[in-house]
């Protein structure tokens, strides 16, 4: 039973990462800035939960308004690069956001070992679950009220003027601007959302896998977090969970007996999947 | 500031490289005006792919590599475009671009899969030539890398501007449908750009992995972000912005090597691109 | 009538060597309509998209309601009461008829009159009845739910306009609004157009079609290559040996 457990922890944290990329996409806005935001959430958390002693809830908070903050500052400067040149500007920042962590110690002496982010090594022994007795169904059920938080969230703004605003800017920012949009406070605050949801989903990684390093913050993931919404269809927050259980679930968990052939089958299910419908799972259209 | 003139030549002759990574990235983007994320994988999987050669012929002088490098980088080249362009509706921003990630994913794990993960011995000539002016050395391996990447370079523009494909190109660059109202065959030419721009990528690949001695999937990240960087600072679209770019960032990286270490090197390098996108986002040369 | 709602003073806009348009001066007043003509390539779309924000001048005035819009965006221009139609349609062809209204409330008096978070979170119900008013308007009221890239063209064109009544504005541009019309449509343009003067609405208007120009506006303007040729009453224009010359050419 704890397989499954685990397997919807990473279900859900994975949603949460895609969700994040999710809300930026409907402004037209390409990113793979959302893994920086995550990385910045997760270190944000433990070091929180670990060297400060916090709640984890609390914890989970910070990390949220420092990922909305980082974000809210990447795009300002994120509107004056258009298109295609937005997908490169945030897989550098991205990139530049792993290197900081690769570079980034802070030790702080507990009793007799040394514990918080070290460098190359990563953040270890991040255990306030363990510490505080929660069984994997537990930490299990806590990161799905997350993730059920975050995707009622989204669903209400998609269904409001907000959430048609984003899409019309999406669609023609021209046109928006000439009925009196303001894209600056569109873009801008859509990726601040993302950065706040991607925020918590880090923060909630950090604690379930208790040892995070650089390298987990690749652009490997940073294409993860985009691929989610994108095969799944921009239609609705749906989509994103769908393409998320197919990815996790069923590739990496259900095609185990195929064994190393799993990650060829990624690359070539991600070509196929685009070949085949390229407007995802569920669509664009809005719901 | 010997240290820093050596620095600066084999940065500079290594940088060649890089320019013709980018000269790939910046002429799809030009004719198409889409991103090929997966180029510099093909690139890497192409010098791979010659030295399959040496499976084949084992005493294979190492030239005969390069040019199965170079073949395979056409053969790979046509293959993404396949997979990613000729299907999908160009009209679908996301979709193509989705479809080269799965391909770069594709294209990493079969060479895993091939070689076990593990490093693979490239071979090199000249290695053991090295001209001396006193202390100052250049070697004679990043010539032939040097000498080469301008052959290819000066081929390409003469390709572009010398032949009736060449036109053609340049006409679906500025305007594809006139262009096909003019009975251009667009998907030709669209698959004609990725073929070139595939060989390019096979003798860049090849040249990286004789210069530095062996190859491995490792590479392909770092690449594919350095190459989009050069891109990115040379001008999106333009060739001669990806020369001059692929040689100020060869030269500067390892400059920043020479004076600051290899681990704060790519987060200068970052830096020197954010600093385009604030100051001079359309790149150094408009295309 | 009235004072200068809009006042363009030797507006000139030039696209390097281009001079598109050239020392451009045009009055308004409250509660008019005026017509701007002219061949392609006149300048008439650059006046438009200069007025609405989407270029600076290169030199000269565009004032409205006596201030200076120098500098201002084009989304605070629409909230300043300036509204446009697209001439090749922008719509939202993603969303619905209704969605592509929605967005377009961006009227100061709207937000003035619900909060924030009524304005921005809120769902349909609280603006039903205005949206209802441009869709009963426009006649689109059954089609409300359609995608807008799935509308015929005739309705997309009455969207495009409804949309930009969205926001209540006090003067509308219309970028050839009657493009690819037929007779019965043109009348019914034209018929709209005439109720939106009696609403109060400043017009001026960008056409080809001379059956609705010559039978809506109350003056018009003449450009060629980006200068004021002529100016006056339909009647007078039509009579015009100048026009006349600047649209069939000749030395």
């Amino acid at each position: 039973m704890d397989f499954y457990y685990g397997l919807a922890q990473t279900v859900g944290i994975h949603t949460l990462l895609g969700l994040s990329a999710y809300i930026v996409l409907l402004t037209g806005q390409v990113t793979l800035a959302q893994a920086a935001f995550f990385a910045i959430g997760a270190y944000a958390a433990g070091m929180l939960t670990v060297l400060a002693g916090w709640h984890i809830v609390p914890a989970l908070g910070a990390s949220a308004m420092f990922g909305a903050a980082t974000a809210c500052a990447v795009g300002f400067p994120a509107l004056r690069v258009k298109g295609l040149m937005l997908v490169v500007a945030t897989l550098a920042f991205g990139e530049g956001v792993r290197l900081f962590f690769f570079n980034f110690d802070y030790q702080v002496a507990k009793g007799e070992i040394k514990v918080g982010p070290l460098g190359g090594e990563g953040f270890r022994q991040i255990r306030y679950f363990q510490e505080h007795g929660w069984s994997t169904g537990e930490v299990m059920l806590f990161v799905w009220v997350f993730v059920v938080l975050a995707m009622a969230a989204l669903w209400w703004l998609d269904r409001s003027r907000y959430g048609a605003v984003l899409r019309a800017v999406g669609e023609d920012e021209l046109a928006a601007q000439s009925v009196g949009v303001n894209l600056t406070a569109v873009k801008v605050s859509a990726m601040t959302v993302g950065g706040a949801v991607a925020g918590i989903g880090g923060g909630l990684y950090a604690h379930y896998t208790t040892h995070i390093e650089h390298a987990n913050f690749n652009v490997l993931l940073a294409t993860f977090a985009i691929a989610y919404p994108i095969v799944g269809g921009l239609k609705n927050v749906f989509g994103t969970l769908a393409a998320v259980i197919f990815v996790q679930a069923f590739l990496i968990e259900g095609l185990r007996f195929l064994g190393d052939w799993r990650n060829l089958l990624f690359g070539a299910l991600i070509v196929a999947a685009m070949n085949l419908r390229p407007q995802g799972f569920l669509g664009g259209r809005r719901a | 500031m010997l240290d820093f003139l050596q620095a600066v030549s084999d940065g500079l002759l290594f940088g060649a490289t890089y320019a013709l990574i980018g000269i790939g990235f910046t002429l799809v983007f030009g004719v198409m005006h889409k991103l090929n994320l997966a180029y510099a994988a093909a690139s890497v999987g192409a010098a791979y792919a010659g030295l399959l050669i040496l499976q084949l012929a084992a005493g294979a002088p190492p030239w005969v590599v390069f040019l199965c490098a170079f073949l395979g980088g056409g053969v790979l080249g046509w293959l993404v475009y396949v997979t990613c362009f000729h299907f999908i509706p160009l009209s679908n921003p996301l979709a193509p671009l989705m479809a080269t990630v799965g391909m770069l994913l594709l294209i990493d794990e079969i060479i895993v899969h091939l070689t076990a993960g593990m490093p693979q011995n490239y071979p090199a000539m000249f290695d053991d030539v090295m001209l001396r002016a006193g202390e100052f050395t250049l070697r004679g391996d990043l010539l032939l890398v040097a000498g080469v990447s301008v052959v290819c370079m000066i081929a390409l523009l003469a390709l572009l501007y010398r032949t009736r494909l060449g036109l053609a190109t340049r006409a679906v660059s500025q305007q594809a449908v006139a262009a096909q109202l003019c009975g251009i065959r667009v998907g030709q030419v669209n698959a004609m750009t990725f073929i070139v721009t595939g060989l390019l990528g096979g003798i860049a690949g090849a040249l990286i992995g004789a210069s530095v001695g062996a190859l491995s999937p490792l590479l392909t990240a770092p690449l594919t972000v350095k190459g989009l960087i050069v891109t990115v600072i040379g001008g999106l679209g333009s060739i001669p912005g990806a020369i001059v770019a692929g040689l100020l960032v060869g030269a500067l990286e390892n400059v920043f090597q020479q004076f600051r270490g290899v681990t704060e090197r790519d987060l200068y390098v970052m830096l020197l691109l954010f600093a385009f996108l604030i100051f001079r986002p359309s790149g150094l040369f408009k295309q | 009538m009235g004072a200068g709602v809009l006042e363009l003073k030797g507006l000139s806009r030039h696209f390097g060597g281009i001079k598109a348009v050239d020392g451009l001066d045009l009055t308004v007043r409250q509660g008019e309509i005026v017509g701007l003509i002219g061949p392609n390539g006149s300048g008439k779309s650059t006046t438009v998209n200069v007025i609405a924000g989407l270029f600076p001048v290169t030199s000269g005035e565009v004032r409205f309601n006596n201030e200076s819009l120098e500098g201002l965006p084009t989304h605070k221009r629409l909230q300043r009461g300036i509204a446009r139609t697209f001439q090749n349609i922008r719509l939202f062809g993603q969303l619905s008829v209704w969605q592509n209204l929605w967005v377009a409330q961006n009227a100061p008096e709207d937000h003035a009159r619900r909060g924030f978070i009524a304005r921005w979170l809120g769902g349909q119900s609280g603006v039903r009845a205005e949206i209802a008013q441009l869709l009963e308007f426009s006649g689109l009221a059954h089609k409300q739910d359609e995608l807008a890239a799935n509308l015929a063209f005739g309705e997309q064109r009455r969207l495009e306009l409804a949309r930009a009544l969205a926001a209540k504005p006090k003067l509308l541009l219309l970028d050839e609004p009657a493009a690819g019309m037929n007779s019965e449509e043109i009348g019914q343009l034209r018929d709209r157009i005439l109720k939106l003067r009696a609403q109060g609405i400043t017009i001026l208007l960008i056409e080809h079609v001379m059956e609705l120009v010559m039978g809506v506006t109350d003056r018009i303007a003449v450009l060629n290559f980006g200068q004021k040729i002529a100016e006056g009453r339909p009647a007078e224009i039509q009579a015009d040996p100048l026009v006349r010359k600047a649209y069939l050419g000749g030395a």
